[in-house]
């Protein structure tokens, strides 16, 4: 029986009930509620593993249910696939693209739906045609830097995760969900994607934003579900509740008082000393490093901030300039080289650069302290202890140490991927946007991490996406905008504003 | 100022450009012209298509297959038992069959072939066993069928069927009408749907299920299409070879897949092109004939012959690397 026309106005546009999902025996989602009214952007909060992601999956056909119901304006309805989700008007925008790196720009925001001649042959010039005129109609606001013909698997991430956003935008879904679909943009990418939001909400249409920042959440949502150990806890108002009030509610105890009290610098030799380092991604960089400092890297993302984290760690070459480490002259020629001088790195692009996804925590625990080792043979009995003893600080939740690192939530696999270099006695960490994607208290178990570290003489070199981040770990910040350093923030200059004017000057 | 993050790309197995493919092309060229005068007549030109046709035809199969991210170890197999249920099919109608009778047999072939790719289909594309051991698998089973039906190499056949294509037609023979139909069904696909599909699941197959496309019968197409240039390719080394023999399909197997790489596709899939693998196909050739008119010494010309290859392929891979 349809529904009147009356209650299907009023009835939201998509609820979900109860929604569970089990893979094996762990539990991602145990009771999934949600309601999402016509014509309002919002907002789904809760730690990585309370299962928003998996939620999410749900709702955009890409994960099966294994309890619960959907409805779609009051009548119910199964996603088997995610085109069932894309042909329910359901338009899902992932932080890992979805995007195919072999094909341009145009036929990716047209996949699925070429136009076709009458010999139901792809007409290739309707298809861009069609592409270059959402290209500028969805672009405009969001700072592209790239054609219509540019290859996907050629542009940055960010510039990827826009032809995203554009992509599933410009199909005008009744509903569009972007699961955490802003990390890897900057703030002037994040505010264009968000006017796209508003523009879809005054046309009625509606939007699930997935995000951490909390900044994002009072800036654009209208309302927020919170979500914890699988469950939905609660809905509210956003402008009935404040940032403190929603921390509480995702960790289910007040929050903790934020940690880390800055020590005292230590004056001595620096440990680190860059000297006019330049590359094709940056250009005359300079800074001497001391024992137990956190030095910053601030700026809009891609500014050649992990290039140079990555030089200094000896994965890419410097075209010119210097560096010295504790004394001895010379930039590592290789990563391995770089850790045999005690430096350790660690990246927020934990699949790419950190986790041996389908090998142990143990494994992954041991990877860097064995590639230091010299002997041939592995005890393991003597080894264990050892790591057990230096990640101990970290608070790491686990199974077994068995267990494959894909079963722990990001934010703990990021504690064995900083933790490895614990036992390797490193004097300084290389850390590249760490936290990306982790959930507030993870961040927190980190910065704690971090500060013990510190105390123990060891420096630390930061880029971080998160401004709030930055400023609260970073003894001082330099700011880079395209590949220069253009200011360098300490004491009573390291603010907000700040850091934003210097990231955003000549910009 | 556009400041690259680390890329991503499809995966970082490196293809061979296009064009060193085609320099290559060249280079052998001119090497046959030095050693055999004769080598660019109409004839010697002509013979040369027709032995290397058969590679260029399985290779563009192979290649719709590679292109999808998996690989076919049964081609071979297929294409030896296609060509025996054809001789078979075709003795069976005697000594002067009519053409209708001719072009059912072929139809049959045209169906074997796809049923066969549509076995492999299944097991990658549905039951998603691994390439390379399930289709090394089924391959052994083709090759099986094809002995039970045929146990030795031989039979005969209405000689009407290798008239038809060594006659001329509009004044080109039936292995020039071949290629240029070729060319011409390279192009046609390349302007489907199911190619931009097909290039978007060898790229990345996660991101082309999350965007909505339906991979599972992508991948059991490409292996049907690549199961029908099998019964193509047999049909064609038939009209020149006049006899059936099941185990004659085994060097296309390896052969196929050198032929693509050596065109320029990526083993790991989502870049590559069907006119790649044809060229890659006509090099091997070429150097087959250098080798034979350098008046090697018999023993040696496989080591020479593996020799060049991989010296190309690497090249191939040094060039794209820069």
């Amino acid at each position: 029986m349809a529904p009147s026309p009356s209650t299907a106005a009023d009835a939201p546009v998509l609820e979900a009930r109860g929604l569970a999902k089990s893979y094996g025996q762990v539990v991602a989602l145990e009771c999934g509620d949600l309601t999402v009214a016509g014509g309002e952007i919002h907002a789904l909060l809760g730690s990585n593993g309370s299962g928003k992601s998996t939620l999410c999956k749900i709702l955009a056909g890409a994960v099966k249910a294994d309890a619960g119901e959907l409805l779609q304006r009051g009548r119910r309805i199964t996603l088997q696939s995610p085109s069932d989700a894309r042909d329910a008007g359901i338009g899902t925008v992932y932080q890992e693209t979805s995007l195919i790196p072999a094909l341009t720009v145009a036929q990716n925001i047209q996949l699925g739906i070429e136009a076709r001649s009458r010999l139901r042959l792809v007409d290739s010039g309707r298809s861009r045609r069609e592409a270059v005129r959402r290209i500028e109609d969805f672009g405009s606001t969001l700072g592209i830097r790239f054609g219509p013909d540019d290859i996907v698997g050629d542009l940055a991430i960010d510039q990827q995760q826009l032809v995203e956003i554009i992509r599933v935008v410009s199909r005008r879904p009744s509903l569009v969900i972007f699961d955490e679909a802003t990390a890897s943009l900057d703030r002037v990418q994040v505010d264009g994607a968000f006017a796209l939001l508003r523009r879809l909400r005054e046309e009625g249409k509606s939007a699930i934003l997935v995000t951490h920042r909390m900044d994002e959440i009072f800036s654009i949502a209208d309302r927020v579900t919170v979500m914890r150990n699988g469950r939905s806890v609660g809905t509210r108002e956003v402008r009935d509740v404040d940032p403190a009030a929603l921390i509480d509610l995702m960790t289910g105890a007040p929050a903790d008082a934020p940690p880390v009290s800055r020590r005292a610098q230590g004056s001595e030799q620096p440990i680190l000393t860059v000297r006019d380092l330049s590359s094709d991604a940056f250009r005359d960089v300079s800074f001497a490093l001391r024992r137990g400092e956190v030095l910053g890297l601030g700026g809009l993302q891609g500014q050649g901030q992990s290039e140079l984290l990555r030089t200094i760690f000896g994965a890419l070459k410097p075209k010119s300039g210097e560096i010295e480490m504790a004394g001895i002259p010379g930039a590592p020629a290789t990563p391995a080289a770089a850790v045999r001088r005690g430096l350790a790195f660690a990246s927020g692009d934990r699949k790419r650069y950190g986790t041996f996804a389908i090998r142990s925590i143990f494994e992954n625990l041991a990877i860097a302290r064995l590639a230091q080792s010299r002997s041939p043979l592995v005890s393991r009995a003597r080894l264990e202890p050892r790591l057990m003893q230096s990640i101990s600080g970290a608070k790491l939740k686990f199974g077994r140490l068995d267990d494959s690192i894909s079963t722990l939530s990001g934010g703990n696999q990021q504690k064995v991927v900083i933790g490895r270099w614990l036992d390797t006695d490193p004097k300084v960490l290389l850390l590249d946007d760490p936290t990306k994607g982790i959930d507030i208290r993870a961040k927190r178990d980190l910065y704690e991490m971090f500060s013990v570290l510190q105390e123990k003489g060891l420096a630390i070199v930061i880029y971080s996406s998160d401004a709030t981040e930055l400023l609260e770990i970073a003894d001082r910040i330099l700011v880079i905008n395209g590949g220069h350093v253009v200011d360098e923030l300490k004491d009573d200059r390291k603010t907000e504003f700040e850091l934003n004017a210097a990231a955003l000057k000549g910009a | 100022m556009t400041v690259d993050v680390p890329r991503r790309r499809a995966l970082n197995v490196p293809r061979s450009p296009l064009w060193l493919a085609a320099s290559l092309v060249v280079l052998f060229s001119l090497a046959s012209v030095a050693l055999q005068p004769t080598f660019l007549s109409p004839r010697v030109l002509q013979s040369n298509l027709s032995t290397f046709l058969p590679l260029m035809i399985i290779a563009v199969g192979q290649t719709y297959v590679i292109l999808g991210g998996a690989i076919d170890l049964s081609l071979g197999a297929l294409v030896s038992l296609v060509n025996v249920v054809l001789v078979t099919s075709l003795q069976a109608l005697g000594a002067d069959p009519s053409f209708a009778a001719i072009a059912a047999c072929m139809g049959m072939a045209l169906l074997v072939g796809a049923a066969g790719g549509a076995v492999n289909g299944v097991l990658v594309g549905v039951l998603r066993l691994q390439p390379i051991v399930s289709t090394f698998a089924a391959g052994i089973v083709f090759g099986g069928i094809a002995l039970w039906i045929m146990p030795q190499a031989g039979g005969s056949m209405p000689p009407v069927y290798a008239k038809t294509y060594a006659a001329k037609l509009f004044g080109v023979k039936g292995a020039t009408f071949m290629l240029l139909s070729l060319v011409a069904i390279i192009y046609l696909i390349s302007r489907t749907r199911f190619y931009i599909y097909l290039l978007a699941v060898g790229s990345n197959r996660p991101a082309a299920f999350q965007s909505g496309l339906p991979v599972m019968r992508i991948r059991v197409l490409s292996y049907i299409v690549a199961g029908l240039f099998a019964s193509v390719t047999a049909m064609v080394i038939l009209a020149s070879t006049s006899a059936g023999d099941p185990l004659m399909g085994q060097a296309f197997t390896l052969g196929s897949v050198s032929a693509v790489v050596l065109g320029g596709t990526a083993l790991s899939g989502g870049a590559g092109s069907a006119i790649g693998s044809m060229l890659g196909a006509v090099l091997l050739g070429l150097i087959n004939n250098v080798l034979f008119f350098a008046q090697l010494p018999f023993v040696y010309q496989t080591i020479v012959q593996g020799t060049i290859i991989l010296a190309a392929l690497a090249g191939g891979i040094m060039v794209s690397r820069r």
